[in-house]
């Protein structure tokens, strides 16, 4: 058992609450993107959490990775504005499907996490530095 | 990291050596729960030591000393999955608990160990007398 997989844990879990980070900064800066690369309004993304083990011989330790980046197929919300270039021949315009509160949630969960797993790397940091401590004066 | 049983040392360090193996471990696995706190369907998983260390404890009397330090132990085995409250995504990571449980027991890490340094201090001395 190597004993540094601790880390190892700990960092993907970092990564893993990073990159949720950047996407819902994404989908909150494209809360008003009526255009977009594939045509249509741009279309909310989620990320997908996968627990994986770190080490081939025991389960003890499991890390975490972002498997994939999905799109929301949930309804695009129309908004009745005339004058918007993109409204259609009645005047209603097709915006985004984010909801900015739900993305502030899921914000602020990403970041409670990326806490959570930076206080549990120091704690397994600590916890080394004091074992190499051992028997001296 | 296997001690003289029966010579010089005592049990003590053997105590105190399978504690610290054991608080390791069960950092691994609330580390492990942590970073799995937002994966949907995921279990936490904790490694009941009181009952596993306590039934040592108890084996450290009765049975021959040369399985003390005995790394064989099917540990992967002692790891069960907690039954808490499930959110809606199905995963039961109670973050604060688990935070708490991580500070728990890395006290009793540092405990051990610095009751090991301080068994080796006592022997360091009684040498040099």
């Amino acid at each position: 058992m190597n004993s540094f997989n601790v880390f190892k844990v700990s960092a993907s879990a970092l990564e893993a609450q990073r990159q949720r980070m950047n996407v819902v900064a994404s989908n909150m800066a494209n809360v008003h993107s009526t255009r977009t690369d594939e045509g249509g309004p741009y279309r909310r993304k989620d990320v997908l959490f996968s627990a994986e083990t770190v080490q081939s011989d025991s389960d003890t330790l499991t890390g975490v990775r972002i498997v994939d980046v999905v799109p929301d197929s949930s309804p695009f919300r129309t908004v009745y504005d005339p004058g918007h270039p993109d409204a259609d021949k009645d005047g209603y315009v097709s915006m985004p499907n984010i909801n900015i509160i739900e993305e502030m949630v899921n914000i602020m969960m990403a970041s409670r996490a990326y806490e959570a797993s930076v206080s549990a790397f120091n704690m397994s940091k600590a916890m080394f530095l004091k074992t190499l401590e051992l028997g001296r004066q | 990291m296997v001690i003289v049983v029966g010579g010089i040392m005592d049990n003590g360090f053997n105590i105190l050596e399978r504690l610290i193996q054991l608080t390791n471990l069960r950092h691994g696995v609330i580390i492990s729960n942590i970073a799995n706190a937002d994966t949907p369907d995921y279990k936490a998983k904790d490694l009941k030591f009181e009952q596993l260390l306590s039934d040592e404890l108890l084996g450290l009397k009765t049975t021959c000393a040369k399985h003390i330090g005995n790394n064989n132990l099917a540990l992967s085995e002692d790891v069960s999955f907690e039954a808490g409250e499930q959110w809606p995504d199905r995963n039961n990571v109670h973050l604060d608990m688990e935070v708490a449980k991580m500070t728990e027991n890395a006290l009793l890490f540092q405990a051990a160990l610095h009751m090991f340094s301080t068994k080796i201090k006592m022997f360091k001395n009684a040498v040099r007398r």
